[in-house]
């Protein structure tokens, strides 16, 4: 087993990935930029190694200067987290020659799932369901307008190398499809430095079911059951859940095994996520295999009993497979809420800042992972996630009505954030009967308003705080002090 | 003690007054309210209306104070002190005539120079906030006549990217002088 691990990622990830190696006796090396001097991720570590400056490209995403900080406190592995590295062949690869362990997939793997046309191929060939469609990318307008009768209208372009939504267009008629198709491929040379575009048959009104899986090097592979992430604004989720609502015992078993299938089809390692679009009919489509561990792996921990960080850490040291698919089984429900740096007024748009004050809710099943404080700024060159909550209990009426209560619990001042928005979702009627779908946000919740209901406590409080008049001006330091107290904030919960 | 208070876009006139130290009695708009309350921390004060138990957080905030109730955090201003500070600065929120980001960002990418002409709606300036990119563009037709950051700069809502002077013309006035 590893010694020492350096974590090239910020933020809550990073601190979740310390929590476990810690747990393991592992000591830990974080990373960080200038703007992150003071962040989280630093002060949970043993060690911390400056990278440079905020910018990703010269911190987070600079192979040399992360390769250099693990040789110089001589960590033996390295985590990726989600983003920045994490799906980067030639990351993997430089780690490999440096003699680091990179905790993830191997690079082979990485590169033939990251590019939508190999991968589909790599699936079809192993009988996993894949949406019908081109199975190579093609630049030749006519070629592609045949391509697109044959599949049949509507058709959905993508980008081989896309993601995000990035480089992806609905095409619904045979007229639009020659500008559609440029304007993807502009799209994805500009956010992936690849315009390789293909097509597929666009399925309408699509559920997004992923599978969690395990494989070893030892070629043991199993799933850790399913993940429920239609709710997503932007193309990006903000609400998951396990188990999924929308599916039948045999259809997940039906999905369990294709998820399998998928990882030996291409000779996977360590953990991954295998995405499927289910249709209307119940009838789902490979997507996609995510060769990182997900933001949203909380859940299937939660339902599973199963640390997933620590089965990556496992795997990577070249331990088999402690579990097999006959130890897998989910408890009760388990939900997250992705808690962004937004605001759910103006379009989500990003809402950067210092947090004057943050009060986490507690209390059974409930689970925080943050990467956020009072005091802390939130910086404007990442990506705008400042904690995930989940909360998990023995039913989904339970577990909604568990997340509900948290989210009243859950205090950030200083940043807007989406919570009074998630709370509207989650006790919305449509969430409520599992009437989940990709298009939920646009079709439900467009021009979403707060409630302006407490308005009247509200100024009560305003009037009591200024009467008081305690809190003296730039008073940062005095606050911050209290805000971590416990005695000052297990307020609410005196008998 | 009386207060004018703006809270989610409305002025609420507030009336209120202590009764034994800790009770208070309150009129806000046309509600009357009765509260004992608890100063648990800078941070926090403990209310119990009709005997019903909440806890209500607070901090201080450039534009006014952050007031949070049962999961939603409200900005809430002093209408007299607005007021008296004058007429309110245009703001991001207001019809764009300045070249400003509309939340702290990075500049990603300047798209025009100094001495170029530039029709209404022609993209000056992206920048990046969180990932996000968001192009900023000429609120009017006219000439660029400074350049006022650089790419890789962080910039506040309310600077001024680009100044653009604006073609003389009857066309596209502005609502003020």
């Amino acid at each position: 087993m590893f010694d020492k691990i350096l974590i090239a990622n910020r933020g809550e990830i990073a601190v979740r990935i310390m929590a476990t190696c810690r747990e393991m006796g592992i000591r830990t090396v974080a990373v960080y930029s200038d703007a992150d001097r003071d962040a989280l991720h630093v002060l949970e570590a043993d060690q911390a190694v400056h990278l440079g400056p905020s910018e990703p490209s010269q911190s987070y995403l600079d192979m040399d200067r992360i390769v250099a900080a693990a040789k110089q406190t001589g960590a033996q592995a390295v985590h990726p987290g989600y983003g920045f590295l994490a799906e980067n062949a030639l990351f993997a690869e430089r780690c490999a020659q440096e003699g680091l362990v990179f905790i993830g997939p191997s690079p082979h793997a990485i590169r033939d799932l990251g590019d939508k046309t190999v991968a589909r191929r790599t699936m079809q060939g192993s009988g996993v369901p894949v949406i019908p469609g081109m199975m190579e990318t093609e630049g030749d307008a006519s070629k592609l307008a045949r391509e697109a009768d044959r599949i049949g209208f509507p058709v959905l372009i993508k980008a081989s190398s896309g993601g995000g939504g990035k480089g992806m267009r609905v095409v619904r008629s045979p007229a639009d499809l020659h500008d559609a198709c440029a304007a993807a491929s502009r799209e994805a040379q500009a956010a992936f430095g690849n315009g390789a575009i293909y097509l597929e048959k666009y399925i309408e009104k699509p559920r997004h079911v992923e599978f969690q899986v395990l494989a070893d090097a030892h070629g043991n592979v199993v799933h850790l059951l399913e993940r429920e992430c239609s709710i997503q604004r932007r193309h990006q989720k903000i609400i998951e859940e396990t188990p999924s609502p929308a599916l039948s015992p045999g259809t997940r078993e039906a999905m369990g095994n294709a998820a399998i299938a998928a990882a030996r089809a291409s000779r996977y390692t360590n953990a991954g996520t295998v995405e499927f679009l289910l249709d209307e009919q119940g009838a789902f489509y490979f997507l996609e295999v995510n060769t990182r561990l997900q933001v949203e792996h909380p859940v299937t921990e939660m339902v599973t009993g199963i640390d997933l960080v620590r089965q990556q850490i496992e795997i990577a040291s070249g331990m088999p497979l402690s579990i097999t698919q006959a130890d897998v089984a989910a408890r009760g429900h388990a939900i997250e809420c992705r808690i962004y740096a937004e605001d759910p007024l103006s379009g989500f748009l990003p809402s950067p800042g210092r947090i004057s004050f943050a009060r986490e809710p507690r209390g059974p099943g409930i689970r925080v992972d943050s990467g956020i404080y009072s005091g802390f700024t939130v910086p404007v060159e990442y990506d705008p996630i400042l904690a995930k909550l989940i909360a998990h209990a023995g039913s989904r009426t339970a577990c909604i009505e568990r997340m509900v209560r948290a989210l009243h619990d859950y205090v950030i001042l200083g940043v807007l954030t989406p919570i009074p928005f998630l709370i509207d979702v989650v006790m919305s009627e449509a969430f409520g009967s599992g009437d989940t779908f990709t298009d939920f946000i646009d079709t439900r919740f467009a021009g979403w308003q707060p409630r302006t209901t407490d308005a009247e406590l509200v100024g009560l409080a305003y009037v009591i705080d200024a009467l008081a008049g305690r809190r003296p001006a730039g008073g940062a330091m005095h606050s911050d002090m209290e805000a971590g107290s416990p005695w000052k904030t297990l307020g609410n919960f005196r008998p | 003690m009386n207060y004018t208070l703006r809270i989610a876009g409305k002025d609420i006139p507030v009336t209120c007054e202590v009764t034994e130290g800790t009770r208070i009695r309150a009129r806000v708009g046309q509600t009357d309210l009765e509260a004992d309350f608890r100063v648990i921390s800078a941070h926090q004060i403990h209310l119990e209306v009709d005997g019903k138990g909440m806890n209500v957080f607070l901090a201080d905030d450039p534009a006014g104070k952050l007031v949070n109730v049962g999961g939603t955090t409200w900005l809430v201003q002093d209408a007299d002190a607005l007021a008296q500070a004058g007429p309110r600065r245009k703001g991001p929120k207001d019809l764009p005539q300045e070249v400003t980001p509309p939340m702290p960002s990075v500049v990603v990418r300047i798209l025009a120079a100094q001495g170029e002409r530039v029709e209404k709606g022609r993209p000056v300036v992206v920048v990046s906030a969180m990932k996000m990119e968001t192009t900023l563009s000429a609120p009017f037709p006219g000439i660029v006549t400074r350049i006022n950051c650089a790419e890789g700069d962080k910039v506040m809502p309310g600077q001024i990217l680009v100044d653009i002077e604006r073609d003389e013309g009857p066309q596209d006035q502005p609502e003020q002088a």
